[in-house]
């Protein structure tokens, strides 16, 4: 799982010298240029062989604030065509209205070996080109000159950034491995900084000193603490598939403003204690205070709940009433835009306005009613160890009736009650109740991913299958499913694609029922044909698994270095009877089969029966988890190899002669 | 590949809304509902040429969104340049029945660069926006008024944009002055456009309406096909600060030459002496051209920078020679200046690149046509094109990126249309030959060599230069097959015009051929499966194959002793029909099992009817193509 360690920065007097410096541009060695990327990576395009960064805060003498000043120096060694992406750079600067990052100071150079001699390219400043990418960012963009299979490349630039809030981060880990990475920073002892380091890799080293009178405000000399952040051998970054964030598991030095202390020795903090957030959200008018408005749904309760006997009843009509009068408007967040009145009456708002809607309304209804906040899946995990808030950028609302607390989101009309969208599910959420102390909360989804599909036919002589396929879908795969279906301009339409997307099976006549009952279960029931052979020999193959068969293995690879992240526990069913005018015996069949995967992580289990003119199949195939361990990956793949070779064999019947 | 030129159509924009329809979607007719995913209600468009430098645009658009895959129509892109002034956008959402529920003006459309991945990109930009609804169906309706200070590229009209989307109506308006001179080409229009002139303006009208939705069919031709379009290139023109006059390709190839491309050659002395140097000991113009081909490859590589004339004109070849990197043109150009320095004549060519074909128009010239250069040399006869963007391709070959087309060539002597070779379904060909050894247990290890030529070899070549790790996981993905472990891998290339890429690997995949009871189940055709293709009824367009192939794979199997071979039998199945032909064959020799597939895919345009049958070949080749066969075990 994501590894998040806290690293310590206490402001230390003791003096460990720390001889951490920036490496001089320009000064190419032979090592440089042939350095032997086997000892990092064998497999590398290209390697950073150092990089250098410092940060430190400073008064900018013109406008009289602080800045942070952020400098980085990079040199990469390219080894072939594939690794000259390395010399396109794109240095993103945020932006606002008021105020914006800048570049300055900017240099780059190639390196080529010419003739026993480094023969230096100047990149010309007129090849950088800055970029408007959208309201928020702008692109500094540059391309090194006269590249060639070999050349070492050189940048440096500086950043000033009017931000001082997340200081810089500092990412470690690229998408090439890395000789050396080292971040040095200086803060000055009146900002506290909360510091952690998330991914897989470890520092190296990690030094910290006192930096005397580092800045100076209003005539007031300040310290810093001055600390190196040193990372050697790294290893490339490289995405694999079903996996959440890259940001959980890249690894990288993040910052956030904790606490700034002013001259006149007063304190403000910024990051808290969750007691002080709390505190915050409850009051926050764009949350808790929004969470209280029972207000708004006094007059309208009585209306909504009046045929709803107990609790739960209640709070599934109220569940069922926000999702239907407001709209979501696809934006994220765990703060309203306005106010949930407001929201109503438009009948459209963002994550907050349609659950904190949904929280007031439920507590106007006396029911026990409490928001989650939490960070969805793309949004990365949150930092567990001291409340941050930034992290978080979604709420949902969780309502306890008797024993029992489910979670809701009203933004998705075609999510049953008490299951959250997969976008949710997301490691842990915290629980924010307006009067007791908010906590830490699993986010699972309730329910597996389930589909049963059943087939009841008969083999005609001409060596077809007639029968009628019923499909159950329930949790995401209904939702999924419905999404689908919805997709088209009506559910005929999305058969008649189905239709011509199965070449080998015809849908003679279908019914979809359930669609929009999303609490229970999407129900498709198909007539269908199908050929197995061009007529009934008196002794012939056919596989039984027709439907839904497993020819490929998702876990093909060799390796495995992050989780594989599901979502959601999920079981497929298949139940198929088939019978057959005349007497048959079964010569042959896929052998009957039950393999599990360790620690109850899932199991497949496939039957096979013949009783003289019906042919009876059921196959089950479970994951019991959302998430597996890395080193889970190879026990997926054996398992998935196991089904595969079962599903290669088929049944022999032969006709029993009278 | 790289693509040159981002759309420089600039689109026009709103003046007023149509406040007074009304957007209610019961009103629309049921012929237009069906099968539509979106329903254009009503567009009216209207270009009003006032001046060669001064060209309005007005569009006025409602369009009703009947589901998630209708959002497209929705979308509302504009791009825009110097050389184009939005002035104006406004438009409302309304609900299922017609009421308004929200409005937009320009502050809520996201103003993005138009660059696409790694660019150095300055000049185009984007403006775009999609209403944030979340409930279907609804209506957008949007008005935008653009003013365009040039000539050279009028926007078109194209009033049904996809299958999926259905016209109640839609209008085209073309106002120019009595005495302009333009040429229009209308495809599929029936009928004539209505025309009214006076004194100062001359105007012409077209409009179709009630056209609905058809289904999508694969295989189809290109929609300008089928779709209708009309297309107006004024005579006399002006475009950043050029003007010109064209009415044909020979004029425009010649109005880019003179002053898109004339004086961008020149190189430093030095250079054209390393040239003279280089090429000093071939004899023929052609090895020389190939040796400067070989120096192009090894010192510059591709980065889009798009500045410069509205991203018609390239970067001059000496820059291109000091910065080793350039786009397509400034390459192409480059190039040319180092063939000039050899004394090798060669043309310019613009051509509209991509693996589905399409020619510039033979019989309407306009400056839309194309996005991709490429270059010719005519070698006294010996017709020779190269593909500048990439630095592994083969000198002489084009690849399936811009082959079998017509291009214009601009040159000294104006433009010429030439048409690029045909990589052809014989040239396409992949040729395999496996050994593989089947244990006991099921087990199967082996050697396979297959050799990729023609447009298969593209597909290939990417693999060339890639870290062991890559070559693997890429092998894995296209032999998908459970369990497979590569062994080794080794390439071979030979760079010619014909080109060939030779791929040898060594491969293990355990539990291939599961045993059960007393009989072993193996698919002997391992990696290379046909997709079957959907099985329309009613088709209605030609059946349109853009590229044909050859595939041909033998695998001899070493079967394990305790396989009983008397009791194979020799399993054939042979299918032929104007579309191709096809054989699998599997038969026993010894403890040797052959499997033997060929199939031959033409390429061509069919009839419509012949559609059941070509869905009929596909079907057939997939299902012979994972034939398995029981294999009893003593």
């Amino acid at each position: 799982m994501n590894k998040i360690f806290l690293v310590l920065i206490v402001l230390l007097t003791t003096s460990m010298a720390i001889r951490a410096q920036d490496f001089t541009f320009g000064a190419i060695t032979y090592a440089d240029y042939e350095f032997d990327k086997k000892t990092l990576d064998s497999n590398a395009n290209a390697v950073v062989l150092k990089e250098f960064g410092t940060a430190s805060i400073q008064l900018d003498e013109s406008t009289g604030h602080l800045e942070l000043v952020f400098v980085h120096h990079v040199k990469i060694k390219i080894y072939n065509k594939e690794g000259f992406k390395e010399a396109n750079i794109i240095i993103p600067m945020s932006k606002d209205d008021n105020q914006e990052e800048t570049i300055s100071e900017l240099k780059a150079s190639t390196f080529n070996l010419d003739g026993g001699r480094f023969v230096e390219t100047l990149m010309d400043k007129k090849a950088v080109f800055t970029e408007n990418r959208s309201k928020y960012t702008r692109l500094t963009k540059f391309t090194l000159p006269n590249l060639k299979e070999g050349s070492v490349i050189e940048y440096s630039y500086r950043l000033r950034s009017p931000g001082l809030f997340n200081f810089k981060t500092w990412e470690f880990q690229a998408d090439i491995p890395k000789v050396i990475s080292e971040y040095l920073v200086y803060i000055p002892g009146i900002y506290t900084y909360n510091v952690s380091l998330r991914g897989y890799q470890k520092l190296t080293d990690q030094k910290v000193e006192l930096n005397k009178e580092c800045l100076r405000l209003s005539g007031v000399a300040i310290d810093c603490s001055k600390i190196s952040y040193v990372m050697k051998d790294i290893p490339a970054f490289i995405e694999e598939d079903n996996m959440t964030a890259p940001s959980n598991f890249k690894s990288a030095i993040y910052f956030e403003l904790a606490e700034v202390q002013s001259l006149s020795g007063g304190k403000t903090s910024y990051t808290k204690s969750w007691k002080d957030v709390d505190y915050e959200l409850v009051s926050d008018k764009n949350l808790g205070g929004q969470m209280k408005r029972k207000d708004v749904f006094k007059d309208l309760l009585p209306a909504i709940i009046k045929d709803a006997p107990d609790d739960l009843a209640k709070a599934k009509a109220i569940y069922n009433y926000i999702k239907k009068q407001i709209k979501w408007n696809n934006y994220y967040g765990k703060y309203t835009e306005d106010n949930i009145k407001k929201a109503l009456d438009f009948r459209s708002g963002n994550v907050a306005d349609v659950n904190l809607s949904l929280i007031a309304a439920l507590s106007a209804a006396n029911l026990d009613a409490e928001a989650v906040i939490l960070s969805t899946r793309e949004n990365g995990t949150v930092n567990k160890l001291y409340p941050v808030l930034s992290d978080f950028n979604y709420v949902v609302a969780k309502v306890n009736i008797g024993e029992t607390s489910y979670l809701l989101d009203a933004t998705e009309p075609l999510m049953p009650f008490g299951l959250l969208p997969l976008r949710c599910i997301n490691d842990q959420g915290r629980v924010i109740n307006i009067k007791k102390p908010s906590y830490w909360l699993d986010l699972k989804a309730s329910q597996k991913s389930s589909t049963n599909y059943i087939l009841t036919g008969k083999l005609t002589q001409e060596g077809k299958i007639v029968g009628t396929l019923v499909t159950h879908s329930l949790g995401y795969a209904a939702y999924n499913k419905r999404r689908d279906i919805l997709k088209y301009s009506s559910p005929d339409e999305y058969v008649e694609k189905l239709d011509d997307r199965l070449t080998r099976i015809r849908i003679s006549d279908h019914q979809i029922t359930g669609l929009d009952s999303v609490e229970n279960a999407l129900t498709e029931t198909y007539q269908v044909e199908f050929s197995i052979n061009d007529g009934l020999k008196d002794q012939f193959y056919f596989s039984p698994f027709f439907i839904n068969s497993i020819s490929k293995n998702p876990f093909n690879l060799n390796e495995r270095t992050y989780p594989v992240d599901l979502g959601a526990a999920s079981d497929e069913r298949v139940i198929i009877n088939v019978s057959i005018a005349d007497q048959y015996e079964m010569l042959e069949k896929p052998k009957n089969m039950a393999i599990a995967l360790p620690n109850a992580g899932g199991k497949y289990l496939v039957q096979c029966d013949f009783d003289g003119n019906t042919l009876s199949m059921s196959q089950i195939l479970q994951f019991n988890n959302a998430i597996y361990q890395p080193d889970d990956y190879f026990a997926l793949k054996e398992f998935y190899s196991k089904i595969i070779q079962n599903q290669k064999s088929e049944i022999l019947l032969k006709k029993v002669k009278k | 590949m790289k693509y040159l030129f981002t759309l420089v159509l600039s689109v026009s924009f709103v003046v007023t809304c149509f406040g007074q329809d009304n957007y209610d979607v019961d009103l629309i007719p049921s012929l237009l509902r069906n099968r539509a995913n979106s329903c254009i209600r009503k567009e009216e468009t209207t270009i009003d040429m006032r001046s060669p430098d001064n060209v309005m645009l007005y569009v006025k658009k409602a369009v009703t969104v009947f589901n998630e895959n209708g959002e497209r129509e929705a979308e509302l892109v504009l791009y825009y340049d110097k050389n184009t002034a939005i002035k104006g956008i406004k438009g409302e959402v309304y609900n299922a029945v017609g009421m308004p529920v929200s409005k937009f003006t320009q502050n809520d459309f996201s103003d993005i660069s138009a660059a696409d991945g790694f660019s150095l990109f300055v000049d185009s930009r984007v403006k775009h926006y999609l209403p944030n609804v979340n409930q279907f169906p609804y209506t957008v309706v949007y008005s935008y008024e653009i003013r365009n200070k040039q000539s050279l590229i009028i926007p078109d009209w194209q009033p049904k944009p996809a299958s999926d989307v259905s016209v109640e109506k839609s209008i085209y308006t073309f106002i120019s002055k009595p005495s302009d001179q333009v040429r229009i080409k209308a495809s599929n229009y029936p009928g004539v456009p209505e025309v009214t002139v006076d004194e100062k303006q001359k105007k012409m009208v077209w409009n179709v309406s009630s056209l609905p939705a058809v289904k999508t069919e694969p295989y189809s031709p290109d929609p300008e096909t089928y779709f209708t379009s009309i297309k107006i290139a004024p005579e006399h023109f002006t475009y950043y600060n050029h003007k010109g006059s064209y009415t044909n390709w020979q004029d425009l190839g010649k109005w880019v030459y003179e002053d898109l491309l004339k004086d961008r050659t020149a190189l430093s002395p030095a250079t054209i002496q390393t040239i003279k140097e280089l090429v000093k000991d071939e004899k023929t113009d052609k090895e020389k051209s190939k040796k400067i081909y070989q120096y192009l490859q090894n010192r510059t590589r591709y980065i889009s920078v798009q500045i410069g004339i509205g991203g018609f004109q390239p970067v001059s070849a000496s820059e291109v020679d000091r910065l080793g990197y350039g786009d397509c043109k400034a390459l192409v150009n480059y190039m040319q200046s180092l063939l000039k320095a050899a004394d090798i004549e060669s043309y310019y060519c613009v051509v509209e690149a991509g693996s589905q074909k399409k020619s510039v128009d033979p019989g309407f010239a306009s400056m839309v046509q194309g996005n991709h250069i490429i270059l010719c040399l005519p070698l006294k006869g010996d017709t020779t094109w190269l593909e500048c963007t990439s630095q592994k391709i083969p000198f002489g070959f084009l690849s399936d990126f811009t082959d079998d087309r017509l291009v214009l060539a601009c040159t000294a002597e104006g433009g010429k249309l030439l048409r690029t070779p045909k990589l052809t379904t014989q040239e396409n060909r992949q040729f395999r030959n496996a050994r593989l050894i089947i244990s006991a247990d099921g087990n199967v290890t082996g050697s396979m060599n297959t050799v990729f030529s023609g447009a298969q070899y593209d597909n290939h070549e990417a693999m060339i230069g890639k870290s062991v790790s890559e070559q693997h996981k890429m092998l894995k993905a296209s032999y998908n097959v459970d369990n497979i472990d590569i062994k080794s891998v080794s390439f071979a290339q030979k760079k010619d015009i014909a080109p060939e890429f030779t791929e040898n690997i060594d491969i293990d995949i355990p539990n291939y051929v599961p045993v059960n009871g007393k009989k072993m189940f193996l698919q002997p055709n391992v990696f290379n499966t046909m997709r079957s293709i959907p099985e329309l009824r009613n088709r209605t367009l030609p059946v349109y194959i853009n590229r044909g192939y050859t595939d041909e794979d033998t695998i001899v199997y070493t079967l394990p002793d305790n396989v009983d071979t008397d009791l194979i039998t020799t399993n054939e199945r042979v299918l032929s029909s104007v579309f191709g032909s096809y054989i699998s064959k599997a038969s026993v020799a010894g403890n040797q099992l052959t499997y033997y597939r060929k199939i031959v895919l033409n390429d061509g345009t069919f009839p419509a009817e012949k559609y059941a049958e070509f869905s009929k070949f596909m079907s057939d080749v997939n299902a012979t193509d994972f034939l398995k066969l029981a294999l009893s075990l003593k």
